[in-house]
């Protein structure tokens, strides 16, 4: 491509080649005027598609109707901390979800590692299950869940809800799990075998300690998911001080549907964690492998 | 050792593996080589897996046997009702509701899954030119995905929700009359499924993009070193070489849409006038709102029996492809 051509071009004493150094630079400048079409026009269709996303940020840092404050302001956000549950409510999504990422991740970690490596009959078939299971509507289960829930009082119950979370990312963590793990040679495992070491312990020592990046992944699946879930928290969640964030956030905009900037103040304090788990961690994510996964098998 | 040498015959049908592991491997000879592994590799398999098979039938299992009685009951939340056979299923059947719902279903789902493609496949081919700044766009092209759906549904709401809202306002300013995105049925229809788009075309950019990068750049200098243009070499060489892929990403969000429940409810409530009901928004309503245990269950039940055979057969579809 031209853009490698024009990578550096007065670098170097060029001067006993004039002709093929003119030509290079016009090749540049072509190459040069496409990449700043491109970057504009990727500009503008990003700030269209963050529209509702700036709307967002801009409304809750402006100060609210009769506030004394000029210019930006944080007082919506403290004010929000102040006249309602949100740190509660922050403090309860957090709970479900990082208990969520962590429970999630040791169920699917070794099913994944099954799903990887085994080749019966019996493992094909419990991934057709899960493939399956995955494609169900939440709302089938949701409505016999809150029955039996509702006996075992966990219902209303921050533990309740991490269950069914955990229930419901399961499938597709396993799939990522199960791709990562497809990409550690088996060689590495067999060494160990020779040195006497079990499956197991393969698979926890050496399989494992190699898939940082897919755990990563996974987790942030895990996160999003949890973190994001609407359906399953206004059906089992029914006091105040139990709410998760987006419950919370919708039973104040449903009670205070004109302030606006006290709405978006906690919008924002909700979105604030996935984007900041995203913006540190988005490398390790990979959508790519549930293809992949699902493929292979 | 007796286990060792069944883990190095495990070792050995596993060889050959690629890195990526997606497609082309050697099936029959791993399923031929399966009586070499010992029982203990077996029953360590088994345990590692138990603590998975117990969420599926906690989860999954259980609350569907627990649907089909209370789809064939007449019963609410608290109590289980007499059993009315399939009484359920013949007025959910003959309702007109039931059947428009389906109908938004399906064409949420259509637009969702080819709106979101398409918008993804654009933008992952523009992402994959050099551009400067790209990997910064990458990143913010996908917060529509990352954002809450309360948090942008309630952004949605606020641009376009009344007369005076800032897309409305804009509109009238143009001289374009004032739209209502929301009171009027056929533009609250677009409305939900423009939004779907917004939130679902980031997937699409990935899974398209992790697809463009396993592509070898090389048979492009090839193609047009035989004349083949950008678009022939766009639809001849490009989309069949992400073809399973696209596939794969097609199913995904084929479930995701169906499946769908914030989306719909948190912008519109399924209204004005149920325009925007789809199948999960009346089974929800059924049950929580109208308290019509049985009816709501039965509609799940009917979602849930479609959606077994659909993806039976599409898992048998992505397999076969992968073998080829």
């Amino acid at each position: 491509m031209s853009a490698v051509l024009h990578a550096h071009p007065e670098s170097g004493p060029s001067l006993g080649v004039a002709d093929s150094g003119k030509s290079r630079r016009v090749l540049s400048e072509a190459g040069m005027r496409g990449r700043w079409w491109r970057f504009v026009l990727i500009l503008a269709i990003t700030a269209i598609v963050l529209v509702p996303i700036m709307v967002t940020v801009i409304l809750a840092l402006t100060p609210g109707p009769g506030s004394t404050a000029t210019g930006l302001t944080l007082e919506n956000i403290t004010g929000v901390f102040s006249k309602t549950l949100a740190a509660t409510w922050l403090g309860n999504s957090l709970i479900t979800t990082l208990s969520t990422v962590v429970v999630s991740v040791a169920v699917a970690a070794p099913a994944g590692y099954v799903l990887s490596r085994g080749r019966s009959k019996a493992v094909s078939g419990y991934s057709l299950l899960l493939f399956v299971m995955q494609s169900l509507p939440i709302i089938t289960s949701v409505v016999p869940l809150f029955i039996l829930f509702a006996n075992m009082g966990l219902v209303d119950n921050l533990l309740g809800l991490t269950i069914i979370y955990v229930g419901s990312t399961m499938t597709v963590a396993t799939w990522m799990m199960a791709a990562y793990f497809d990409s550690i040679p088996i060689s590495l495992e067999e060494a160990s075998w020779i040195d006497g070491c079990s499956v197991f312990g393969s698979f926890t020592k050496v399989v494992l300690r190699n898939s940082l990046p897919g755990i990563l992944s996974t987790a942030i699946f895990a996160f999003l998911l949890a973190w994001n879930d609407y359906l399953v928290a206004i059906v089992f969640l029914r006091s105040d001080e139990i709410f998760t964030l987006p419950v919370g956030v919708q039973s104040f905009f449903q009670q205070n549907l004109t302030d606006w900037s006290g709405v978006m103040a906690l919008a924002v304090v909700m979105m604030l964690p996935p984007i900041i788990v995203f913006a540190t961690l988005n490398r390790y994510f990979s959508v790519g492998g549930i293809g992949g996964s699902l493929a292979g098998r | 050792m007796s286990s060792t040498t069944a883990q190095s015959g495990l070792a050995r049908a596993r060889r050959g593996l690629a890195p990526g592991g997606s497609g082309g491997r050697p099936r029959n000879e791993d399923l031929n080589r399966k009586s070499k592994l010992s029982g203990q590799t077996t029953r360590t398999f088994f345990w590692l897996l138990l603590p998975s098979i117990v969420l599926v039938i906690l989860i999954n299992g259980y609350p569907l046997i627990y649907a089909a009685v209370q789809a064939t009951h007449d019963g609410s939340l608290i109590d289980t009702g007499n059993f009315v056979g399939l009484d359920n299923f013949t007025s959910v059947l003959t309702s007109p509701a039931f059947w428009k719902a389906a109908q938004f279903t399906l064409l949420f789902t259509i637009v969702g899954v080819f709106g979101s493609w398409g918008v993804g496949l654009g933008l992952a081919l523009l992402l994959r030119t050099k551009i400067p700044a790209g990997g910064a766009f990458k990143v913010l092209l996908l917060l529509p995905w990352v954002v809450p759906i309360v948090v942008s549904s309630t952004a949605w709401n606020w641009l376009v929700a009344t007369p005076d809202s800032l897309i409305p306002s804009i509109f009238r300013n143009l001289g374009l009359g004032t739209p209502l995105f929301l009171a009027d049925p056929h533009l609250a229809a677009v409305m939900v499924m423009v939004f779907k788009v917004w939130v679902s075309f980031p997937f699409m950019m990935m899974m398209t993009s992790a697809a463009l990068a396993s592509v070898d750049t090389t048979v492009y200098e090839a193609a047009s070193m035989d004349g083949a243009t950008k678009w022939q070499q766009f639809t001849q060489i490009t989309l069949p070489m992400i073809a399973r892929s696209t596939y794969i990403s097609w199913i995904l969000m084929t479930i995701f849409c169906v499946n769908d429940f914030p989306t719909i409810y948190l912008l519109t409530g399924g209204g004005p006038v149920d325009a925007t009901t789809s199948l999960v928004v009346l089974a929800y309503r059924s049950v929580f709102q109208d308290f019509q245990t049985g009816h709501g269950v039965a509609i799940a039940f009917l979602m849930t029996l479609t959606l077994v055979i659909v993806s039976v057969f599409l898992y048998r579809q992505i397999r076969k492809s992968s073998v080829e």
